[in-house]
């Protein structure tokens, strides 16, 4: 509780009067609300403040941080519920919505907003109803997503209101409902341009009933006058505009200048899109310019307007500025820089004639643009005095408006201002024309500007062949006549019903106006409201800028009025209905007053506006000129302290027009209400301050909306900084280039001259390289005949060499030839001595020979003298000789020939010999193959002698056995024939004895012995061999023994086989006897050949020891054998042993040839 | 070799390169139209090459002594002969030995027996060993000449060239068996001889018979090639490449009773090859005879 008490003493505390106590303590709250978080302090803060409304406790509230805002929020909500403190509570909320907390996006969820749209829907009270629209509008851009839930609300309270409008339920004041009116406008604005799909179809809805058409044509017609078809009805949709997306992008002042795009009405819409307002400030500008320039030059008339204009425009165009003159190149840019804007701005609807147009709006923009603030400045240095620079110094339209509000109350300044400004518009022009002669030398497009400016319309529109001068003098003809009328619009309330037409227009205007809401079915027809006649205005105005220099001045100047911000277009509606209404001068006497206390607000401004407007005006003309209209918003926008001031400026203004009105204003209270018939005093009294409290949160809301222009302007300042940054860079690129070009260009001429000079040197050095190739060629020859020369000269020392050595050669063989005669004298020499010896010698000899001659001829006589005879026998003895000699040559000769002949003979004789020799040798081969063809044929028939002996031999066996047998069986039988065969037997041995003797006698005298042991031993084994000896080898008798047995069988054979037995019988005896025979002749024969072969004398020995007898037997036995074989041969088989009995025959010839020859040769 | 010239040149090629006789025909044909045949050459020629069989019968005639070398006497040598045999036949005919029914071989045995004087008392006597021989060798030769006179001739002249030329040789060749048989496989020799086999091979079979019997004749004849022309060491190259060929059968036999058993049947299909590659073996072992003169 003693804090509380505590808190009580600090809110007393807080209204003292000394300042520094005042912000302790407001320091004081601060801390404690940083430090706690119960309701508490922010309760009692609410508490005090509508107890009394404190305007610390105010500021403290405003700026309530995070955790209070619920507390707060509550307590509003608290309030807002009981109709006592709603008013109040809603102004709050106004103030705490207006700074924009940083809570404020809780207001959607707060139980407050409910509460708020449901008091708006329910209570009747025209103030609070206009002061929570108010709220509601402001509050509507920051929490626009909440319109989802609360959207039909806000329709349904628009809808109340607008029926209300009209209706006036109740007896509500009408000074009110102009109130309400405007806020159910700017609502309408807001919701249009927020929701504008919902909101038609609500109109469509709402205002499709009958009961509410009336409504719809008196109230929401009009207003939708003044709005373009937004963008949205096209595009979008129910759903889309209630889309939280598409507010999340946007802030506060987006959503709010959104809003103003779509409004037609001058006072609401925004220009950024330069369509509508543009041209009116384009016509405004002579006004301005006029009024501008008149104003410091006439007022102050020394140079520091001047001055102070041209650093307004240089710094607009350069940020800075001396204070001196304007530097040609730098006003140069600024011109350059400025007419493109400006044409955008200002005559984008014209813009193919503003581009034809180029050269002129240089000049002519600087000055346009110089005037506003020159005036500017020069309303804020010099207009101190002056009552027209007061209220609203800045804009350009202003002017009228505080002279409106303003110069009522000091109707004889005015007047007297009027005229004079009157004169100045005349006077100067001329003097600003001089000026700009003046400046001419320095800057003629400022001078040109001038001309310009009154040449555009030319260009433009349909005056294009009216002078300058008459445009000039009905420029001037339409600035006095609006600066008249604006007077005595003014004065209009002091003076009624005097003086021009404007005023009476104006004031059927507001009485047409006053008749709308009065009489709403009145006149309709003549409704030529200012508003539509501004939109009428304002679509003229593209067109034709002309008018704002035609006759039909005065709705221009309204018109020019108009832009000049919502507080001036409220302002003038508020004269406008206000001066019908009887309490009208009152308020604007407080206004009068609250503009004589307004210097130091008015020194606030001063501070203000230099920062703005020097880096306002440095950027773009565009820019600058909508600031125009937002300007005197601006003003206030730096700081929160002008407001503050402005508030309570007006609040003491009210406290103090109270003060007066219950001291004074009886007669006047009288008057009025006498005159209007209306509300006694007290009720009067409470509509003033209603109305009071009403305007001041128009008031608010109009600041609001200034604060979100500025907060945008801001950001658009920005956005224009940097795109001068970047102009500025371009043009130094351009520069730059420029340079490079320059430097291009530089090099290019620099490269053209180096390739002349290369050119002329190749020249040059073509020439040197020709000269040179010349004389080379030249040298060559020379080098050619040189050559030549020295070959020539060496051929001749070649020859001369040549001879040289065939010289030597010469002198060798000179030499040589020396030599050899030398010698050959020295023989020649030589000889000469031995022919000389020999000379003497042959003297000598021939001396001899004479002597011996001569002795020989006495010989010879001596001798013919003594042998004449000898001569004969010497004859005789040499013919013998030679006679011998022949015999003995000849006999030599048949020598000789005999010696030939024998050795030829011998020759002969050998070549026989040799052939002989040949032959034998041959004879010898052919003896050779015979002898072994002989022998092979020998062997074979040896084999097949033996083969046939072995037969018989086999044979015999046979018969043996045979025999055997024989003998076996019949021995009696042999005993008993014994006899008879004996007889037979011995006649068969007589005839066997005969054979076997011959054989026996033969073989006996050949060679008995040795035939014997032959036989024995050709014949080893068989019983018969022995036999067969014995028979040959022994006696007769041992024979007979054998024989006897042999003979029967023999005979029995014989006589069976007598061709067969006669063979062996033969040959047996033969081979018996002969075998040795010719097997001794056969190898006598071998044996004597190969003695002719080998030696001949063992042929010889042997011979001579066989003796010759022997030979000759052999011979006769041989022939014998032979002639017996022959027979035998014969009588068995004839031709076998023929044939090889010839070949003996031969083989002997053969043989006897042989052994011939060795004899013969 | 005088007759090189006229051979053909390609001759060398041919043996280079693994075809044989082809010349030999002809070389033998040139050696045959001498007037005088070269006993000599001739034996070189067999000894080197495989005989062509239409001129076998009279290179053999002419080896064995049977024709003469003069060409000349060859029809009467021939006609001698041929009353030989026409006369021992007749005689033994008489004598009642043989009759038609005679088989070819005992008829020349029987001959042979007459002419060299061994002729039994009667036919009937039981046959000696050398007789037997004879036989076997006849019987072979029946079969390699047509003519019965040639035959006769040819087998009595063979076997008598087996009885006088290699009488010392023969019983060596037992000998020289083992020593080739050891040089050319001493597992198979130490095998026989683990076997006590080495004393009980056919010899008699192989060295008496010259493998008459054994081999068939066309083979046969071939290895007597060798015979006739003078070697006799052949034989024992043939029996060492018959036990060389059926060296796995003889191993796996291990009684000397089988082994003797088997190679006196030896089987017949491989014994070009076995002749073949004991000529080899021969010419391998002791060089190829080349011409003396």
């Amino acid at each position: 509780m003693a804090q509380l008490a505590n808190i009580g003493e600090l809110l007393s505390m807080l209204d003292s009067s000394t300042l520094g106590v005042r912000d302790d303590v407001t320091a004081i709250f601060k801390e404690s609300l940083n430090s706690e978080r119960g309701p508490m302090l922010v309760n009692t803060l609410v508490d005090y403040y509508l107890e009394t409304n404190s305007q610390p406790v105010l500021h403290i509230l405003t700026t309530l941080q995070e955790p209070h805002d619920k507390h707060l929020l509550d307590k509003i909500n608290e309030y807002v519920g009981k109709a006592a403190t709603r008013l109040s509570i809603l102004s709050l909320l106004g103030h705490v919505v207006r700074l924009q907390p940083s809570w404020k996006h809780k207001l959607s969820q707060a139980p407050l907003l409910p509460s708020l749209l449901k008091c708006l829907k329910m209570d009747t009270d025209v103030v609070v109803l206009t002061t929570g629209v108010l709220v509601l509008i402001t509050m509507l851009p920051m929490i626009p997503q909440s319109g989802k839930q609360h959207l039909l609300d806000f329709f349904d309270i628009f809808g109340r209101l607008s029926s209300w409008c009209l209706k006036k339920p109740g007896h509500v004041t009408e000074v009110y409902l102009v109130h309400l009116h405007a806020s159910v406008y700017a609502l309408f604005h807001r919701l249009y341009g927020m929701y504008p799909c919902n909101f038609v179809s609500f109109l469509r809805s709402h205002y499709s009933m009958k009961e509410n058409v009336e409504t719809f044509e008196e109230v929401v017609k009009p207003m939708m006058e003044h709005v373009r078809i937004h963008p949205e009805l096209v595009t979008g949709s129910k759903d889309h505009e209630l889309d939280p997306r598409r507010w999340k992008t946007l802030e506060t002042h987006d959503v709010v200048i959104e809003c103003a795009k779509i409004s037609l009405d001058p006072t609401e819409a925004s220009y950024e899109d330069g369509y509508s307002v543009s041209h009116q400030l384009s016509a405004c500008f002579p006004y301005r310019s006029a009024d501008v320039t008149t104003s410091p030059y006439v007022d102050t008339q020394n140079s520091y307007g001047g001055s102070t204009s041209t650093p307004s425009s240089s710094s607009r165009l350069m940020l800075f500025s001396p204070p001196g003159q304007l530097p040609q190149s730098l006003s140069s840019p600024s011109t350059r820089l400025l007419p493109e804007p400006l044409q955008a701005s200002l005559w984008s609807p014209s813009a193919v004639c503003g581009m034809t147009t180029p050269p002129t709006s240089p000049g002519n923009v600087p000055a346009d643009l110089s005037h506003p603030y020159s005036k500017a400045f020069g309303t804020t240095a010099g207009g101190k005095g002056t009552p027209s620079g007061t209220p609203a110094t800045s804009p350009p339209p202003a002017p009228p408006c505080p002279q409106d509000d303003c110069v009522h109350g000091s109707a004889a300044q005015a007047s007297a201002t009027a005229p004079r400004k009157e004169e100045r518009a005349d006077s100067s022009r001329p003097y600003l024309h001089r000026q700009s002669n003046d400046r001419g030398l320095e800057d003629p497009p400022g001078s040109k500007g001038s001309v310009t400016l009154r040449n555009l319309p030319d260009f433009l529109g349909d005056l294009a062949s009216e002078e300058d001068s008459i445009e000039k003098d009905k420029e001037e003809a339409a600035i006095s006549k609006e600066l008249s009328e604006i007077t005595t619009a003014e004065a209009d309330p002091v003076v009624p019903r005097g003086g021009f037409d404007s005023p009476f227009y104006r004031d059927s205007l507001s009485g047409s106006q006053r008749k709308t809401h009065s009489a709403a079915s009145g006149t309709q027809g003549s409704s030529v409201n200012p508003e539509p006649l501004h939109s009428s205005l304002d679509k003229h105005g593209p067109d034709t800028p002309k008018q704002a220099f035609t006759p039909i001045d005065p709705p221009s100047g309204s018109a020019d009025v108009s832009p000049a911000g919502d507080r001036d277009r409220q302002t003038s509606l508020e004269t406008s209905i206000l001066t019908p209404s009887p309490c009208k001068i009152p308020p604007q006497r407080g206004v009068s007053f609250g503009s004589g206390q307004l210097p130091p607000y008015d020194h606030l401004f001063e501070v203000a506006l230099p920062k703005t407007a020097c880096h306002f005006v440095s950027k773009k003309t565009e820019e600058l000129l909508k600031k125009v209209k937002g300007n005197p918003e601006e003003d206030c926008v730096p700081s929160t302290s002008p407001m503050e001031v402005l508030d309570r400026l007006i609040e003491q203004g009210a406290g103090a027009h109270s003060k007066e009105l219950s001291r004074l204003s009886l007669p006047s209270k009288s008057v009025d209400w006498t005159h209007f018939g209306g509300s006694p005093p007290s009720d009067e009294l409470r509509t003033l301050r209603d109305q009071l409290l009403l305007l001041h949160n128009q008031l608010l809301y109009e600041r609001f909306k200034r604060q979100q222009h500025a907060l945008r302007n801001r950001r658009l300042l920005r956005k224009v900084i940097r795109a001068a940054a970047l102009e500025e860079h371009n043009a130094a690129m351009k520069d730059q280039l420029k340079l490079q070009e320059k430097d291009i260009q530089m090099w290019k001429v620099s490269l053209q001259k180096e390739q002349a000079r290369y050119s002329q040197l190749q020249e040059q050095r073509d020439t040197m390289v020709t000269q040179l190739h010349s004389q080379i060629r030249q040298l060559q020859h020379d080098r050619e005949e040189f050559y030549n020369q020295s070959q020539e000269l060496q051929t001749k020392l070649e020859d001369c060499r040549n001879m040289i050595a065939e010289l030597r050669v010469e002198l060798k063989k000179a030499n040589n030839k020396v030599c050899h005669t030398e010698l050959l004298l020295s023989q020649v020499s030589q000889k000469l001595s031995n022919s000389e010896s020999v000379q003497q010698q042959m003297e000598f000899l021939n001396r001899q020979l004479l002597v011996l001659g001569e002795v020989n001829e006495l010989y010879l006589e001596q001798l013919q003298s003594k042998h004449p005879d000898t001569t004969k026998e010497v004859e005789m003895m040499k013919t013998a000789y030679r006679k011998e000699l022949e015999k003995n040559r000849s006999h030599l000769l048949q020598q000789n020939q005999r010696l030939d002949a024998s050795q030829r003979r011998v020759l002969e004789l050998e070549s026989l010999l040799a052939k002989k020799d040949h032959l034998l040798l041959e004879q010898k081969k052919y003896l050779e193959d015979v002898k072994s063809q002989a022998s092979g044929q020998l062997l074979a028939a040896e084999s097949r002698y033996e083969a046939q002996r072995k037969i018989t031999r086999v044979l015999e066996l046979e018969i043996l056995d045979l025999y055997g047998r024989l003998e076996k069986d019949g021995r009696l039988r042999k005993l008993e024939e014994d006899r008879a065969e004996a007889a037979e037997a011995a006649e068969e041995r007589l005839d066997c004895c005969s054979d076997g003797c011959t054989d026996s006698l033969v073989g006996h005298n050949e060679e008995a012995s040795g035939h014997n042991g032959e036989t024995r031993t050709s014949r080893p084994g068989g019983t018969r061999a022995s036999c067969g000896g014995r028979v040959t080898g022994g006696s007769s008798s041992s024979s007979s023994e054998l024989s006897t047995p042999e003979k029967p069988p023999s005979q029995r054979f014989s006589s069976r086989w007598e061709p067969a037995l006669g063979e062996p019988s033969s040959s047996i005896p033969t081979t018996v006897g002969s075998l040795p025979s010719s097997k001794s002749f056969l190898g006598m024969k071998a044996r004597e050949l190969f003695r002719n072969k080998s030696e001949s004398q063992c042929d010889e020995d042997s011979v001579t020891m066989s003796s010759s007898s022997l030979s000759e037997t052999l011979k006769t036995e041989l022939g014998k054998d032979s002639g017996t074989e022959n027979k035998t041969s014969l009588s068995l088989d004839a031709p076998h042993p023929s044939s090889p009995n010839s070949d003996n025959v031969g083989q002997l010839h053969i043989m006897d040839y042989n052994e011939t020859h060795p004899e013969h040769s | 070799m005088t007759d090189d010239s006229q051979r053909n040149f390609r001759s060398v090629y041919y043996e280079k390169v693994g075809f044989r006789g082809v010349e030999e025909k002809k070389s033998l044909e040139i050696l045959l139209k001498d007037d005088r045949l070269d006993i000599e050459k001739l034996c070189t020629f067999s000894q080197r090459f495989p005989l062509p069989s239409m001129y076998r019968a009279l290179v053999w005639k002419a080896l064995l002594g049977i024709l003469p070398p003069h060409h000349d006497t060859h029809s009467q040598v021939m006609a001698y002969r041929k009353d030989q045999y026409h006369d021992i036949l007749h005689a033994l005919t008489v004598v009642r030995f043989i009759s038609d029914a005679t088989p070819q071989a005992e008829v020349y045995l029987r001959m042979y027996q007459l002419e060299s004087g061994k002729l039994p008392r009667s036919p009937s006597f039981p046959l000696e060993p050398e007789d037997e021989v004879f036989l076997a060798i006849a019987k072979a030769m029946e079969e390699m000449v047509e003519d019965s006179v040639d035959c006769y001739w040819i087998s009595r002249c063979f076997v008598k060239q087996l009885n006088n030329k290699y009488r010392d040789a023969l019983p060596q060749l037992p000998k020289a068996f083992e020593q080739y048989l050891n040089l050319e496989d001493s597992r198979l020799l130490s095998h026989l001889k683990t076997c006590s086999a080495v004393s009980k091979l056919p010899y008699d079979l192989w060295f008496q018979r010259c493998f008459a019997g054994c081999l068939p004749e066309s083979s046969l004849q071939r290895v007597w090639d060798k015979v006739v022309s003078g070697s006799c060491k052949i034989l024992v190259f043939v029996a060492v490449e018959i036990l060389l060929t059926f060296k796995i059968k003889v191993m796996a036999l291990n009684s000397a009773e089988k082994i003797t058993k088997f190679l006196e049947n030896i089987p017949q299909d491989s014994s070009d090859a076995i002749v073949s590659k004991a000529i080899d073996l021969w010419h391998k072992h002791c060089g190829t005879p080349v011409h003396s003169a």
